[in-house]
């Protein structure tokens, strides 16, 4: 039984990425570029669904990490002319720090108060940002002097490449040993202390990886687009994306966030014509997904298939 | 077992479906490739349809190409302009600008009115080596970088006036109009903090006390800005004759509180949105007195053609259009230009023609600097080319009241402006 | 003189601030509903008001009291088709329908902001003021329009003050937002309750759009700095506590304009994040908040 159940999907994934890796083949440049752009939200959501779907906790500021990840980056390309490598692990650096200082007083707070931490961390940023204008660009945003390669092609198996990893480190994260704690943290966190496990501990633990895979996805993002900017990083309605396609795929699913994101971003293409509409419609849409499939793609079968 | 089947069918779905989008996708590519023949040539139009000033830039780009189908299109075939959103932001503008070359196999590209958008593009139009316009974002940057490095950035042009040469033509009017009929003296720049700004106001504090006006105090403000009143206190309490501004993202606001606080120093300058025609209606009428140097003002003839395109231009659109849409429109003829004298739509050969532009636009005649010039591809200044206007609204309307030789009107503050006591009221 | 023209511009600024977290905490302890689309609701009211007032030519009282209607039934709106059914839906856990609400009032803001951006662009707009001239206020010249703001603001304050502590409505709002269940055992319509503070929420949201519009000036991009601006005063407050919005919107107002006074006008936002984040780090229910 076991292991039927994990060949068939195994073998269903290993299909999906062997056919998305040679769509260069057939694809235009633009087309391509909108599925890099894809996978890499495709992180974001993963990243946001590990701590969601296992520690419980609901972040409102996923973009919080990501543009601290992506900010550092930038100006680091653009005012010291470090190299993409080092940006990247820098951006990555602060994240994690971010993070931590976020998570250290967040995590003692319940129910709201948590959401609205991470909420005035966005807001933080975002002032931040547009106040030091100088450095940052403020809001319409700034360029970097490298991007990681000029060919669509490349660019898409860089993303392509990023996502697979994540997920396959995300979603073993996701069914260890680690993974099965944090998620009866999550769910029951007394109970979880009283059988003995540090739930603090291990709620910054899930804390530090998301941060650390937000910030790493938010710095290659702004390496593969050359721009970084408020309103494609940092505001709000990006974190909602992120969580929009996370609950889209199904929570706590991790792979069903990826196929959300890469969804969202593809169905924001394709209603591209409809112009200053467009985010109207997408965001109708995704309203109208959480007030009737709340479970999502993927999350509906799997609960299904948890209640037999 | 039929929980795994749901699950695989489920799983299935999600990658059928994922894979259904992009058979679609791939359909609608191989669908719009066509074979050659009379092919359309294809200009991108990039512009902001949420602000007045970008949306009348891509309205009046497909005026243009109207006019030009309408004449005959360029060696017989026809114009086409596609047009793009960039929603005010600089990422959306270079994804746009990536489409409209790689998708859509544009020949060229109009963008954008911002600055910081503009800029972002540019390293593009050198990277896929696209010629790109701007015909609204003033940044002295964008014509230096092509100077700096002319081989890559050569496919940059700027089709509106320099900040620098703004600021010039601002000080001039003041020197003209503010110090020899006020009899004016002092002065304060008020700019928002934005990369069309910083050459503006350098230009400002070196030019002003030239022209007679000595600067008191110059404040840049965040462009997020909405409540000017502790600004307009700061700058009364250094008792200056005239407030000269710099702004473009903000407008309705500083000026609607400018005259609910009947805060009594005129305001001059450049007011971006103060040039729009609908600028009045969204003060309710607040614009009394406020003067802004602008690229055409309404009843003036800059050219034979300035009248007949703004007719046009309300008639099809209702409005009368926003400084970047008389820039826009001869841009536009402009690239067509080029194209028919090269012969081609080659890049190398389109940045040759487009270099020896001498066009007589809308806005005046147009021509750019060469390369042994300080601003490579910047439009050329300077009296018998583009020289703009400056204009004041007076009950209601746009009135010109600088050059003297375009001036249709005399200049007149509201009642609660003061002057100081040697200047004169006329 | 700088020290009284802080005095009477933050008392104006702080009274706009004041009636916007009003509405926004009121929903919050009565209902729970943390309203995302808060500034969506009074830039409608705003742009409905001076669209009416101008080009349908309703004149400014008109095109006021129609954008506060609009207001109103944008607050309905909000209720009817986003947050009650979310609150009401089966399919998603009860422990997880507050983020639900929260995302879905969110993603209505954002609706509203591009709907608003479409028809009429993202270019601020302005009521004419209902009084216009200036008044000297010992050497301060104030423009009466401000003065008449603070004064509705205080008055609708004061209205509201009576209505929950006098009236018999008013005090079945104040027991549902200790008490919901306890209510309901009292035989109280719970439903009505939620229709009424909804009701409440929408014109004092309406009015503070209309009155931000004659005294600002609000446009479509002033949407997330709204709803933020309530949602930090409310923070510091304490959500759900009206007397806690009233003091930390003063608090808030104050320390904004003394920063773009006497500090710089571009710093003006910091002073409140920083109160913004001492507060969740230290006293994370706010100031008169309840744990």
């Amino acid at each position: 039984m076991r292991r039927l159940l994990r060949s068939r999907p195994l073998w269903i994934a290993l299909v999906v990425i062997g056919v998305a890796s040679v769509l260069p083949v057939w694809l235009s440049a633009y087309v391509l570029g909108v599925l890099t752009a894809g996978y890499y939200f495709g992180v974001f959501s993963m990243a946001w669904d590990l701590l969601f779907g296992f520690a419980g906790e609901v972040n409102f500021g996923p973009t919080f990490l990501i543009g601290l990840g992506a900010y550092t980056a930038a100006i680091l390309n653009s005012r010291f002319g470090l190299a993409i490598p080092l940006c990247v692990i820098a951006g990555v650096t602060v994240a994690l720090i971010g993070g931590l200082l976020l998570a250290l007083p967040a995590l003692r707070l319940r129910g709201p108060y948590f959401g609205l931490v991470t909420l005035v961390a966005v807001l933080l940023l975002q002032n931040a940002v547009v106040i030091f204008a100088g450095v940052t660009g403020g809001e319409i945003g700034m360029t970097v002097p490298d991007v990681l390669s000029l060919s669509a092609a490349t660019n898409y198996w860089y993303g392509l490449i990023f996502l697979v990893i994540c997920a396959i480190i995300l979603f073993g994260l996701s069914r260890s040993s680690m993974g099965l704690i944090l998620q009866a943290s999550g769910q029951d966190p007394i109970e979880a202390q009283a059988l003995g496990f540090n739930v603090t501990k291990h709620k910054l633990m899930a804390f530090s990886i998301s941060a650390v895979f937000s910030g790493m996805a938010g710095a290659m993002l702004v390496f593969y687009m050359g721009a970084a900017s408020v309103g494609t990083l940092i505001d709000i309605s990006i974190g909602v994306q992120i969580i929009i396609a996370a609950v889209l795929g199904g929570r706590r699913s991790i792979l069903g966030a990826a196929l959300g994101a890469v969804f969202l971003i593809a169905a924001g293409e394709v209603l591209r014509p409809l112009g200053q509409l467009n985010t109207f419609v997408v965001s109708a849409l995704a309203l109208a997904v959480i007030l009737f499939f709340p479970d999502g793609l993927l999350g509906h079968t799997l609960r299904r298939r948890e209640a037999k | 077992m039929r929980s795994i089947l749901d699950l695989t069918s489920s799983r299935a779905n999600g990658v059928r479906m994922s894979g259904a989008v992009l058979l679609a996708m791939v359909a609608c590519l191989c669908a719009c490739s066509r074979s050659q023949g009379n092919e359309p040539i294809k200009i991108g139009v990039i512009g902001e349809e949420s602000s007045v000033a970008g949306a009348s830039l891509t309205k009046a780009a497909l005026l243009a190409a109207e006019d030009i189908n309408a004449n005959g299109g360029v060696n017989g075939r026809r114009v086409q302009v596609i047009t793009y959103d960039n929603h005010s932001s600089a990422a959306e503008g270079v994804r746009a600008f990536q489409r409209a070359v790689s998708e859509d196999k544009v020949v060229a590209v109009v963008g954008s009115y911002l600055s910081e958008v503009a800029l972002a593009i540019e390293p593009w139009s050198a990277r896929t080596r696209v010629p790109f316009i701007t015909p609204g974002a003033s940044s002295n940057d964008i014509p230096k970088r092509v100077h700096d490095d002319y081989e890559h950035n050569k496919y940059t042009f700027q089709g509106t006036t320099m900040s620098e040469h703004i600021a010039q033509s601002i000080c001039d009017f003041s020197h003209d109009v503010l110090v020899k009929q006020f009899r004016l003296r002092k002065a304060v720049v008020m700019s928002e903090d934005a990369a069309w700004t910083t050459p503006l106001d350098a230009r400002y504090l070196e030019c002003l006390p030239k022209a007679g006006l000595e600067v008191l105090d110059h404040i840049r403000f965040n462009p997020d800005t909405t409540d000017f009143t502790p600004i307009f206190n700061q700058i009364e309490r250094q008792h200056p004759d005239v407030i000269i501004t710099g702004i473009s993202h903000v407008g309705v606001q500083p000026t609607v509180q400018w005259h609910d606080q009947q805060v009594p120093i005129p305001l001059a300058g450049q007011s971006s949105q103060a040039t729009n025609g609908t600028f009045w209606k969204d003060t309710n009428g607040a614009a009394e007195g406020v003067i802004t140097r602008n690229t055409g003002a309404p009843g003036v003839a800059l050219t034979p053609k300035t009248i007949a395109f703004v007719n046009a231009y309300i008639q099809r659109y209702g409005l009368p259009p926003a400084y970047c849409g008389y820039t826009s429109y001869d841009m536009v003829h402009v690239i067509a230009e080029a194209i028919k004298r090269a012969g081609s739509t080659d890049p190398d050969k389109l940045v040759d023609a487009l270099e020896k532009t001498d066009y007589v636009g809308t806005s005046g005649r147009e021509q750019f600097y060469g390369r042994d010039e300080p601003f490579t591809h910047a439009l050329k200044y300077g009296p018998g080319l583009v020289t703009g206007v400056h204009l004041q609204w007076q009950n209601g309307k746009q009135v010109a009241i600088w050059p003297a030789d375009k001036a249709n009107a005399k200049v007149e503050f509201p009642a609660f402006v003061k002057f100081p006591k040697q200047a004169s009221t006329k | 003189m700088v020290g009284l023209q802080i005095l009477i511009d933050g008392f104006a600024i702080s009274a706009l601030y004041a009636l916007g977290a009003v509405g926004f905490t009121l929903i919050f302890g009565v209902s729970g509903v943390l309203n995302l689309a808060h500034g969506g609701i009074m830039v409608v009211a705003a742009l409905i008001g001076w669209f009416t007032a101008g080009e349908l030519g309703a004149g400014t009282y008109g095109g006021s009291l129609l954008g506060i209607l609009a207001g109103l039934v944008c607050a309905y709106a909000t209720y009817l088709l986003v947050v009650r059914p979310i609150q009401r839906s089966r399919a998603i856990p009860h422990e997880e329908s507050e983020i639900f609400v929260l995302t879905g009032t969110l993603l209505w803001g954002i609706m509203i902001q591009t709907a608003l951006a479409y028809k009429f662009t993202d270019n601020p707009v302005t009521m004419r003021p209902l009084f216009s001239g200036v008044v000297n206020i010992a050497g301060v010249r104030t423009p009466r329009n401000e003065i008449m703001i603070a004064v509705v603001c205080w008055l609708v304050i004061g209205l509201l003050w009576l209505l929950v502590n006098r009236t018999r409505a008013g005090k079945t709002l104040l027991a549902a937002s200790m008490n919901p269940r306890g209510l309901t055992l009292l035989g109280f319509e719970l439903s009505r309750v939620h229709l009424l503070v909804w009701s409440i929420y929408g014109l004092l949201a309406g009015l503070a759009g209309v009155l931000l519009a004659s005294f600002l000036g609000v446009g479509p991009n002033n949407t997330g700095q709204l709803t933020a601006s309530a949602f930090s005063i409310v923070v510091v407050g304490g959500m759900g506590s009206v007397s806690g919005s009233l003091l930390a919107a003063y608090l808030v107002g104050y320390l904004e304009t003394m920063t773009a006074y006497l500090v710089a006008p571009t710093l003006r936002p910091i002073p409140a994040l920083l109160l913004l984040v001492l507060v969740v780090y230290v006293r994370p229910q706010g100031l008169l908040g309840r744990r």
